[in-house]
């Protein structure tokens, strides 16, 4: 387990000792959370499958933290973020979260990556009652009802990424308007969450779009030789194969089912979603469409600020999971204000953290955002295509309800 | 090592923010008791993760779809894990060393990866959820259940069935012509283990908020960690794989300065007390108590320690 | 001839090579090397380091990590394995100080990133790479149905040469009596002459050697290298081929290693997808319960 421990350390706290407190919301008692600090913990897959994609959350809440805590903190107060690595193992990731819960004792935590954590997670918190944000879960029952089948709402999960439920079948729908396919086969990765979930929810809707699914290929994900999977589906020569997979997975698939022969079309879900995937997968997965929750060319004004400081900072551009993890951190920031925290009475402050998250109402890179009753998200998708070189190109914009 | 500064320093304080831990500990416990048994009896078995597996599928089925309160889940739990015991000992006692042990490991994952993974009704990939865990509860109960199941082993290991586990152990042909039922013993052994594996499973269920065919949760990575309690603690005693549980689940922690590289200590310590000292920390018999008859006997003055 | 045919026997191939390294050990020595996993991914990784981060061509970097698994070899002996006979250790210590070596060589490759202490032999960490297109020449030819890739198809005759020259040295060189006399008796080996501990080395540098070539030949052909390829993919299956050929027999290990790549592709197409995990270990639970010596083994005796 990889720990990895992040101070953003308040050259702040001077300068607003110094300048007094820079603009901010009135009404609460202000002053004392000047010289707080804030704990928050981050719990990633730095390593293992999700490793595609946990580095690029955390870059993206880094950098809103240090944009936070140099601008002025959170009325003086500066934040404070741990992140801790799972290695993409849900057991891991439980013991993770209790250690930051119960010994680190953070006032709120943001992750897990996967889906497939988040079953273990989430509950956890939300039975500890600590604040979670999930910054790239996508799949089905993690809000509101994290502990499916039990249908009570968790008071304390909340997350900011779009969920696979509207996603997928967007990008159906999205293909399905431009080239009217019949057929198509399902390979799924059964023992994951996010696969499962994303597989389930092809399967409830490839009929409305008149395509018939031949068959669904289930494997496990530890396994390392598809090419038996990938020849049941080829051999079926249907005219999409629906990946729903993560991590490395969706790339072995494609380039054998490219050296196979095949010429068919790839739809996947959010484990398409980052430059890492596109260029594994290459020149096999060029025109393999997805749907994704950011989109780095949007027109929504914070999104050129925070896409051109991403670059200034790593070097590269940020993709959908830094934007999610950057819009995490201002979500909290933004309760953490006007939650009016005592920072002595950690249950308390947690539960009034809690009650500020359902009202939050900012602008972000993924636009203009507030929680929907069920703590769950409501904004457009953008359709994009692997371009053959490690990048996407739009293909649609689908505006949210 | 500030880990131990709060035990000491501040208990109460140390108790609430790892009662987690202490769980895990509790449990491991029993598991390495588990494991005391069967190598108390001369049988290298690494069934246990797959009667945990048993122990916690059933708790968590019957408090889903029952609505059974949880004692009752895990008590029918441990006794299907009984059951199952005694259906697998059945076919595979008859193999000695290191075949029982690749034998047992086959039953491990063919109930993993066959059955668990295919069936709907376990949730097959994705395991099942389980609403009705309860982390911070389940201590005392999971405490108690350690004591008590460590006792059961210790009075059963200096009685007469310790006596003829110990008997085949050393050497099964001279037994079974001393008259000692060996097939009945093993088996008797086997599933006594089993049944406290299937328990430890289901308290362990209790304490997630899932239950899943994960190769560290039920398959050889956790028979290997089992193995592992029973051989830095020594098998020669019942209190052995319990301070092995210990050392192990705590190693993290103590070493925490040695960061990532964990699991770079814990091979090399493993390697050091097998060759070194392969009685294991606590002593008193250790490996002996695997030995073929046609081995060579150690030098007379092999050190023994108490 | 179907793809999925095809599919089995490449897989068989790996599975084969793999086994006998493992079985040549239990043969002379009676130990389970429960290293061997780890010697497999050590190969491949060492092989994909030394071209992607050292900047060596391919067939050197193959050289080198055939060398580097084969020196694990001495220093499975030399740690594991001969201090434990000294001290007159049951085999079963073996078992316990091979698991702990294998996790220290997964343990290091997972721990090298770059600015660690051994990102001088990996840097990926814990995550799985896989050779990018063009370091190896790998063209795919298409064959009526079925599509033929090159690093695929080198497998089987590299296997299947490299098995055949193991059993007629085994069978035929001085020094492969010298092996069999050390697996019949040991102290009567030892009686007559022979260097007992200089055999064991070498044994377990073949073993090792063949073994870390399987990884490589694994990496190569199916993309993917982890730190925990040997631990997925084949620790326990190697199990289930060698109990299923015969424990201590090489073509028992061979014949297993195509019989298991085969029942799985035919349990993924009959019985469906899901089966494939599960299917070795019934039939390796199985062929235990029913014929404990596998195939080609010889009746058990008492040995424990």
């Amino acid at each position: 387990m990889k720990r990895l421990r992040l101070v953003c350390v308040a050259v702040a706290t001077i300068v607003v000792a110094a300048c007094g407190s820079t603009g901010g919301s009135s009404g609460t008692s202000t002053n004392s959370y000047a010289g707080k600090v804030i704990k928050l913990g981050a719990i990633l897959s730095i390593t293992g499958a999700g490793s595609v994609y946990g580095p690029q959350s955390q870059n993206g809440m880094m950098l809103a933290v240090k944009q936070i805590n140099a601008s002025g903190g959170i009325n003086g107060a500066t934040i404070d973020l741990t992140v801790k690595d799972d290695a993409s193992d849900k057991a891991q990731s439980a013991q993770v979260a209790q250690t930051m819960i119960q010994a680190d004792q953070d006032l709120a935590l943001l992750g897990p990556t996967l889906s497939n954590s988040a079953v273990a997670v989430h509950p956890l918190a939300e039975s500890l009652k600590t604040p979670i944000l999930a910054v790239s879960t996508t799949g089905i029952n993690i809000v509101p009802d994290c502990n499916f089948p039990d249908t009570t709402p968790c008071k304390y999960v909340f997350r900011d990424s779009l969920g696979e439920q509207t996603a997928i079948p967007d990008n159906i729908q999205s293909y399905a308007n431009d080239a009217h396919p019949k057929t198509g086969v399902l390979l799924v990765a059964q023992d994951d969450k996010f696969s499962s979930d994303g597989g389930t929810i092809v399967q409830n809707t490839v009929g409305q779009y008149g395509i018939s699914l031949l068959k669904t290929i289930k494997f496990n994900k530890a396994e390392a030789d598809l090419s038996p999977y990938v020849t049941q589906a080829v051999q079926l020569k249907p005219d999409v194969i629906f990946i729903t997979s993560l991590g490395g997975i969706p790339a072995k698939i494609m380039t054998e089912a490219r050296k196979q022969g095949w010429q068919g079309q790839f739809l996947g879900g959010n484990g398409f979603n980052t430059a890492t995937v596109s260029a594994q997968a290459g020149a096999a997965g060029k025109g393999a469409r997805s749907a994704s929750a950011w989109y780095i060319g949007n027109t929504f004004p914070s999104n050129a600020g925070f896409v051109s400081a991403y670059k200034a900072e790593y070097s590269k551009d940020p993709d959908q999971f830094a934007a999610q993890g950057y819009t995490g951190i201002e979500i909290l920031a933004d309760a953490a204000k006007r939650a009016n925290l005592t920072f002595t009475d950690l249950a308390g402050d947690r539960d009034k953290l809690r009650a500020a998250m359902e009202t939050v109402n900012i602008q972000s890179p993924l636009g203009p955002f507030q929680f929907t009753s069920s703590h769950d998200v409501n904004q457009p998708v953008w359709v994009i295509a692997m371009d053959g070189n490690g990048g996407f190109t739009l293909v649609h914009e689908i505006k949210g309800s | 090592m500030d880990f131990f500064f709060q035990l000491f320093s501040d208990p109460v304080g140390f108790w609430n923010s790892h009662t987690l831990l202490i769980a895990q500990i509790g449990i491991n416990g029993i598991l390495a008791t588990s494991m005391f048994v069967v190598l108390f009896s001369g049988q290298l078995s690494l069934a246990a993760p797959g009667f945990m597996a048993v122990g916690a599928y059933t708790s968590v089925l019957m408090g889903l779809y029952w609505h059974t309160p949880l004692a009752f889940g895990i008590a029918a739990g441990t006794v299907l894990a009984g059951v199952l015991g005694i259906l697998v000992g059945l076919p595979v006692l008859r193999l000695r060393g290191v075949f029982l042990a690749i034998a047992t490991i086959g039953f491990v994952e063919a109930l993993r990866l066959g059955v668990i993974l295919n069936l709907p009704i376990t949730g097959e990939g994705l395991g099942l959820k389980n609403p009705s865990a309860d982390p911070l509860g389940g201590i005392n109960l999971i405490l108690v259940s350690f004591v008590v199941v460590v006792f059961v082993a210790w009075r059963l290991s200096k009685g007469r069935l310790g006596h003829a586990w110990a008997a085949i152990r050393q050497d099964e042909i001279a037994a079974l012509s001393q008259g000692i039922h060996v097939a009945r013993y093993k088996m008797i052994a086997f599933v006594l283990s089993a049944v406290m594996a299937g328990f430890a499973g289901g308290l362990e269920a209790h304490l997630n908020f899932f239950v899943d065919p994960g190769d560290t949760q039920y398959g050889v990575t956790r028979a290997v960690q089992i193995l592992t309690f029973a051989v830095l603690g020594g098998s020669g005693f019942v209190l052995g794989p319990v301070v092995g549980a210990l050392f192990v689940t705590l190693l993290p922690w103590i070493f925490a300065a040695a960061g990532p590289y964990i699991n770079i200590v814990s091979g090399a310590f493993l390697i050091a007390i097998i060759v070194f000292r392969p009685q294991g920390i606590v002593g008193r018999g250790g490996l002996a108590v695997i030995r073929p008859s046609w081995w060579p006997r150690a030098r007379a003055s092999a050190p023994s320690t108490g | 001839m179907d793809q999925q045919l095809l599919n089995a026997i490449f897989i068989g191939s790996i599975y084969a090579l793999f086994a006998v390294g493992y079985t040549l050990v239990f043969g002379v020595l009676d130990i389970l090397n429960l290293a061997h996993s780890a010697v497999f991914m050590l190969g491949a990784a060492v092989t994909y380091s030394l071209v992607m981060n050292h900047g060596q061509s391919f067939w050197v970097a193959c050289i080198l990590g055939i060398a580097v698994s084969g020196f694990m070899g001495l220093v499975i002996e030399h740690v594991c394995l001969r201090p434990l006979r000294r001290r007159q250790a049951p085999p079963i210590a073996a078992l316990i100080s091979t698991i702990g070596l294998a996790l220290i060589i997964v343990a290091a490759i997972e721990q090298g990133q770059p600015g660690q202490f051994f990102a001088w032999l990996w840097v990926d960490g814990p995550n799985s790479v896989a050779f990018p297109s063009g370091t190896i020449p790998n063209p795919t030819w298409h064959v009526g149905d079925l599509t033929l890739e090159a690093s695929k198809v080198a497998i089987i005759p590299i296997s299947i040469v490299l098995m055949l020259v193991l059993g007629y040295g085994i069978r035929y060189t001085q020094v492969g009596r010298g092996l069999r006399a050390v697996a019949e008796n040991p102290r009567a080996a030892r009686l007559m002459g022979l260097d007992v501990d200089r055999m064991i080395s070498l044994t377990l540098v073949i073993s090792s050697a063949l073994g870390g070539l399987a990884g490589i030949l694994f990496g190569v052909a199916l993309g993917d290298i982890s730190p925990y390829i040997g631990r997925d993919n084949v620790e326990v299956r190697g199990l289930a081929v060698i109990v299923l050929g015969g424990m201590g027999s090489i073509p028992g290990a061979v014949v297993g290693g195509y019989l298991l790549g085969l029942i799985e592709v035919a349990a993924l197409v009959t019985l469906g997808s899901n089966a494939r995990g599960g299917v070795a270990f019934a039939a390796l639970f199985l062929m235990l319960i029913l014929r404990p010596q596998g195939l080609f083994g010889a009746q058990l005796r008492e040995r424990i």
